[in-house]
């Protein structure tokens, strides 16, 4: 009997929600609850072990940058946030686009889709230096470093998504003579809508990669400049905060594509189609 | 016939894009295509670099990259050693540590409702930002670059590992059990096996994710490295230089990567590909 429950138990699903409030408890619970004493944790020995600020700051040194000139960090969070949401979208949009074109035209989707594998391998963000040497330094060449990161997962997982309809419902609508536009949207789309959020879900977490990368090495502004700036002048403090800023602006994003994917699961009327999945 | 067309045609729209798939013959086509267009476009960027005066520091055409490229090999190849090392050493410590820590969420009911929502969490966030802390923390020497690197490629390992171990089939495990195997033997023999495509996609991302980890740590501290050079070059508008470094790490990136998918063939193989 406690075998069999054991063994059932063991392969079990992660972050299922729970029937009793105990277990929503535990799974709410356990991590914050784990988040919190490391952050405890990391207070007490800083404060214990009396460690120099400049190399790790107590989170209430932390605390105090945050909330001491919250005006700074956000004039600089701002530059960045727009930048993200702007590499985000434009890669999106072509990522889409040029999705629908490898899933329509065979030639296209040969000749082009391996070499966009391709560079999912390689090292793009190399390329960073580059876009400034072409676009100069500031905030043209910091978006089209996030573009151009975000953009590959876009294209791939969208194809991806576009080509697996089920094949039966696409004949279905061929020999009920519909055109291809509406076997497009009324197929096609609401198929890959999944792999399409997947797709975005890695581009917004890419994109944020790029415009920090990039305001790594060009940026006049910016928390990626903050980042750098505070690092080499030895305020600790300062950077931690300027990444807790930062963390705040990704989780948002994130939630905000996550938020869209509920918007559109709802308009296609509750859970998306999945069979056929690869 | 008609019938026979449009189930034809049907089925090579939907025909799923295979990735890993080495193409067979009939799939000649697909070789060629995507060199061809390759081909096309460096000759098409040839063509206009000569036919529109584009200045070389803006674009340099592909036959001066190439020129460049042999130039500066051993220079290229120099920086190259420290990239590589620094890039496998950080896969290599993230993978190992990964798939430890997975092994402990699969066992401990505990650990995994403590820490695996968090390492979900800190998969979303940009881990990036980092890289000046461990500068701070580790000095600008390749620990610093490889620690960073191990840091962003950690994750995705630790998650798919443990995605992995969680897909084991439960009747398999339970036949183990009322065969009296021991936790280890149920591990090695069931989970491990069920684990490994999960875990080689873990670790296919990582491998790609270390290197840029080391790339990054290079545009900001280094003295060496492929980064290192990519930025100088940059710095002295020497923009051929840029792409023949360009190309070295790309081949570094796709020879890592080529390695971990022929690992995966290796050991799915002598799993007898389950």
């Amino acid at each position: 009997m406690t075998i069999a429950q054991n063994t059932v138990s063991l392969p079990g699903r992660f972050g299922a929600g729970g029937e009793t409030v105990l277990r929503f408890g535990r799974t709410i619970g356990l991590p914050v609850g784990f988040a919190v004493l490391s952050v405890v944790a990391w207070e007490i020995l800083c404060r214990v072990a009396h460690i120099s600020p400049e190399l790790l700051p107590a989170p209430s040194a932390v605390w105090d940058v945050l909330t001491g000139n919250p005006r700074i960090l956000i004039e600089q969070a701002l530059p960045t946030a727009i930048e993200i949401v702007v590499s985000f979208a434009i890669a999106s949009g072509v990522g889409v686009l040029l999705a629908i074109g490898i899933t329509f035209s065979v030639a296209i989707r040969e000749a082009i889709y391996p070499n966009i594998v391709m560079f999912q391998v390689i090292p793009k963000i190399a390329l960073a230096p580059l876009f400034i040497v072409w676009l100069g330094v500031g905030g043209k060449s910091i978006v089209t470093v996030g573009v151009f990161i975000a953009f590959f997962p876009m294209v791939v997982s969208t194809a991806t998504g576009l080509v697996s309809a089920n094949p039966d419902v696409l004949q279905l609508c061929r020999s009920l003579t519909a055109s291809e536009w509406q076997r497009f949207v009324l197929v096609r789309f609401p198929y890959a809508m999944p792999y399409i959020f997947a797709g975005m879900k890695v581009g917004v977490t890419m994109a944020m990669i790029g415009v920090i990368v990039g305001e790594f090495i060009t940026a006049q502004a910016g928390l990626g400049y903050i980042i750098m700036f505070a690092s080499s002048a030895g305020e600790t403090a300062t950077v931690l905060a300027a990444i807790v800023v930062l963390c705040g602006i990704g989780l948002s994003l994130y939630g905000l594509v996550g938020l869209g994917e509920f918007a559109v699961r709802r308009w296609y009327g509750g859970e998306l189609p999945t069979s056929g999945l690869v | 016939m008609a019938v026979d067309t449009i189930v034809s045609r049907t089925r090579a729209v939907a025909a799923p894009i295979s990735v890993t798939n080495l193409p067979t013959l009939r799939q000649l086509r697909a070789v060629i295509l995507p060199f061809a267009t390759a081909g096309a476009v460096l000759l098409l960027w040839q063509i206009v670099c000569g036919l529109a005066h584009i200045p070389p520091v803006i674009l340099p055409p592909p036959s001066e990259i190439a020129g460049e490229l042999w130039h500066i090999l051993p220079v290229l190849l120099h920086h190259a050693v420290p990239t590589t090392l620094d890039s496998l050493t950080a896969f290599a410590l993230a993978s190992a540590l990964g798939i430890v820590l997975a092994m402990a969420i699969t066992y401990s009911p505990l650990v995994r409702d403590m820490l695996f929502p968090n390492l979900v969490l800190f998969q979303i966030i940009p881990k990036v930002a980092l890289a000046p802390l461990f500068v701070v923390w580790l000095g600008i020497s390749s620990e610093s670059r490889i620690a960073f690197s191990a840091f962003t490629c950690f994750f995705p390992v630790v998650i798919s590992a443990t995605l992995g171990f969680a897909s084991a089939d439960a009747s398999a495990l339970r036949l183990c059990k009322s065969l009296t195997a021991s936790d280890w033997q149920s591990f090695l023999l069931v989970r491990f096996p069920y684990a490994l495509p999960a875990i080689f996609s873990g670790m296919k991302i990582a491998i790609t994710m270390a290197v840029i980890g080391v790339i990054i740590g290079e545009f900001i501290s280094a003295k060496a490295g492929l980064g290192f050079y990519i930025l100088y070059a940059s710095s002295r508008m020497d923009t051929a230089a840029i792409f023949a470094a360009l190309f070295v790490l790309c081949m570094i990136g796709l020879a890592l990567f080529g390695a971990v998918a022929l690992a995966e063939r290796y050991v799915r193989q002598h799993y007898g590909r389950r």
